[in-house]
């Protein structure tokens, strides 16, 4: 009898148990449901869409839609207005990364070793970051009126040949929505690879100085190859950042223009769907930036990626 | 001062005087190439155009508001200024709700799934909002929501839950399992838990990832544009406003500017650390 009892309990504990472990299941979908269905629904939703209407011949909201296969993707490849939104966003990525980051790493490995008045700076530094697009490029529409700031320095001091309208000059306009981005972009990534370099050891350097390291082997010798890594996410999320990123600034401080002078992929992406209504279109330029994102990302991550060498 | 320097840093010491003032020369140009616009923009929310124009830097003769109340009359900022901070505010508290729940069953309910779920928000890192602009739009019009404020605070949790769920999860995860498990010896039931142990003790997460996101959100332009219309319009959008109806008068574009940043300067100096921090350990796992 009093074996019987023992097994009816067990059971009934075994039954509980898995009660319980049911009702903890059951919590954990009800609990993450909400956040997944939100984040199904506007995020990952849309982006599957994305390749749907890329296929499609669709001249705004309100206009029927027709099933065209590939074709959006031939006129891609035959756009001239595309090719140079390809070159011209080739050039904000390579002066972007290849300004800032160096920069930023360079003033972030500084600040890092807590100079007097570090804390300032980095205030300072963090600054551009905390500001909308629109109020960037307000600002910098100050800097860039015909009589601006820029340019009314440039005739105090006497050069008046390098005055020039700059948002509306083929041959300022690109640069002047890249300075946009180096503006802020510099003190933005020297703020975060300083937060990275705080937590480098300050014993490394010094036997390194020993040594007889110079700063400059300090910097790129020893605090750059311990903190690729990071350096890695830093060039992914620059990467991203201008290539999607450019749309508003261009789109707030010249349009594209003069001509398509300052035309970028994203800035062409929402010309194409808003301006023209071209949706199937737009979402074709869309595909190709997209693919472009990923690819850079992984061809970025595969270079950083930490390497041991005895 | 140079004996302060060499004894505060030692890798400044000897000949690397130079380098530490080389460093001092290039950060201190950019910190004035940083503050001088800025300060020019102040200024001139009290100038008049000839007034900028004649003399871009110096102080305004007088401080009045003029400016501002032209400003206010053109495009209604404190209309816009109320729609930015129901929008901003609604979508904070959507977000840290759903986050706060999905972050706690990834973190705590034992599941072979919750790996699986977290991966599937990390993804957000990996999808710049701006890839879907235009199916989002769509997504919008076809849900009959296209300039209702309320979609676009729907687009705004979303895209902010891969950075909440995922710095939440990790702060979550320090809490000791103790605490939770007396608690429900005791008889406390899951909103007991989350409510008396939970929440106070992941406050830090909470309050970096509302900071970081009330900065994002405040600041969002590109999605409000398209989403919103004239009535629903916030202060992102009105700002570039004032520039199109006179292009010259840069003065009404600076006093504009001056209330639109107002807000995210007041989190900037009260949180700096915390920003800071936040978006350090979001860069590490993003």
């Amino acid at each position: 009898m009093s074996v019987a009892a023992k097994t009816s309990t067990t059971r009934s504990a075994r039954a509980s148990r898995s009660r319980l472990a049911l009702r903890r299941q059951v919590t954990f979908w009800l609990m993450i449901a909400p956040a997944v269905l939100l984040f199904s629904v506007i995020m990952i939703g849309p982006l599957i869409n994305m390749f749907r209407v890329s296929t499609l011949d669709w001249r705004g909201i309100v206009k029927p839609s027709t099933f065209v296969g590939l074709k959006n993707y031939l006129r891609l490849f035959q756009d001239v207005h595309f090719y140079r939104a390809l070159a011209n966003t080739g050039i904000h990525l390579a002066v972007t990364t290849l300004v800032v980051l160096p920069v930023s790493f360079m003033l972030g490995f500084f600040l890092s070793q807590r100079p007097a008045g570090y804390r300032f700076l980095r205030t300072v530094f963090f600054i551009p970051g905390m500001l909308s697009a629109p109020a960037l490029a307000m600002i910098f529409l100050g800097l860039y009126l015909p009589d601006g700031i820029i340019n009314h320095y440039l005739r105090l001091i006497g050069l008046d040949n390098l005055v020039h309208v700059w948002l509306a000059d083929r041959g300022t306009a690109l640069g002047a929505v890249i300075a946009v981005d180096l503006w802020g972009g510099i003190g933005w990534y020297t703020v975060l690879f300083f937060a990275s370099l705080s937590n480098v050891s300050k014993e490394l350097y010094e036997a390194a100085q020993i040594d007889g390291a110079s700063y400059w082997t300090l910097i790129w010798r020893i605090a750059f190859p311990i903190s690729i890594d990071f350096f890695g996410v830093m060039v992914v999320l620059l990467f991203l950042w201008v290539l999607m990123g450019s749309a508003q600034n261009v789109l707030l401080l010249t349009g594209g223009g003069p001509g398509d002078s300052s035309l970028t992929l994203g800035f062409y992406l929402y010309r194409q769907a808003f301006a023209n209504r071209f949706l199937g279109y737009s979402q074709t330029i869309g595909v190709f930036i997209f693919a472009v994102g990923i690819l850079g990302t992984l061809l970025v991550r595969r270079i950083t990626r930490p390497r041991f060498i005895s | 001062m140079a004996t302060f320097l060499r004894s505060n840093n030692r890798i400044f010491g000897g000949r690397r005087q130079t380098s530490l003032w080389v460093n001092y020369a290039v950060a201190g140009f950019y910190a004035l190439l940083i503050l001088v616009p800025i300060y020019y923009v102040f200024i001139s929310s009290f100038k008049s155009n000839q007034q900028i124009f004649a003399a871009p830097l110096r102080l305004p003769e007088v401080w009045d508001l003029v400016k501002y109340f032209e400003a206010q009359q053109r495009v209604n900022l404190l209309r816009a200024m109320g729609v930015s901070f129901y929008i901003t505010i609604a979508s904070e508290i959507l977000t840290l709700l759903a986050g706060f729940l999905a972050a706690y069953a990834i973190a705590r309910i034992p599941n072979r799934f919750a790996r699986w779920v977290e991966t599937f928000f990390s993804m957000g890192f990996l999808i710049p909002a701006f890839a879907i602009l235009v199916p989002v739009f769509l997504l919008a019009a076809r849900t009959q929501l296209l300039y209702k404020p309320i979609f676009l605070i729907g687009f705004y949790s979303a895209a902010r839950l891969s950075l909440t769920v995922i710095l939440l999860a990790s702060t979550m995860r320090e809490i000791p399992r103790e605490l939770e498990e007396s608690a429900v010896c005791d008889g406390a039931n899951i909103f007991h838990v989350l409510r008396h142990i939970i929440f106070p003790l992941s406050r830090t997460g909470i309050a970096t990832v509302m900071v970081l996101n009330f900065i994002e959100i405040w600041n969002e332009y590109l999605f409000a544009l398209i989403l919103l219309n004239q009535e629903t319009r916030t202060l992102q959008l009105v700002i570039p406003l004032l520039r199109a109806e006179r292009v010259s008068d840069y003065s009404i574009i600076a006093a504009g500017l001056v209330i639109a940043v107002i807000p995210v300067v007041l989190i900037f100096v009260l949180f700096q650390e915390r920003i800071m921090q936040g978006l350090y350990s979001g860069g590490v796992k993003g």
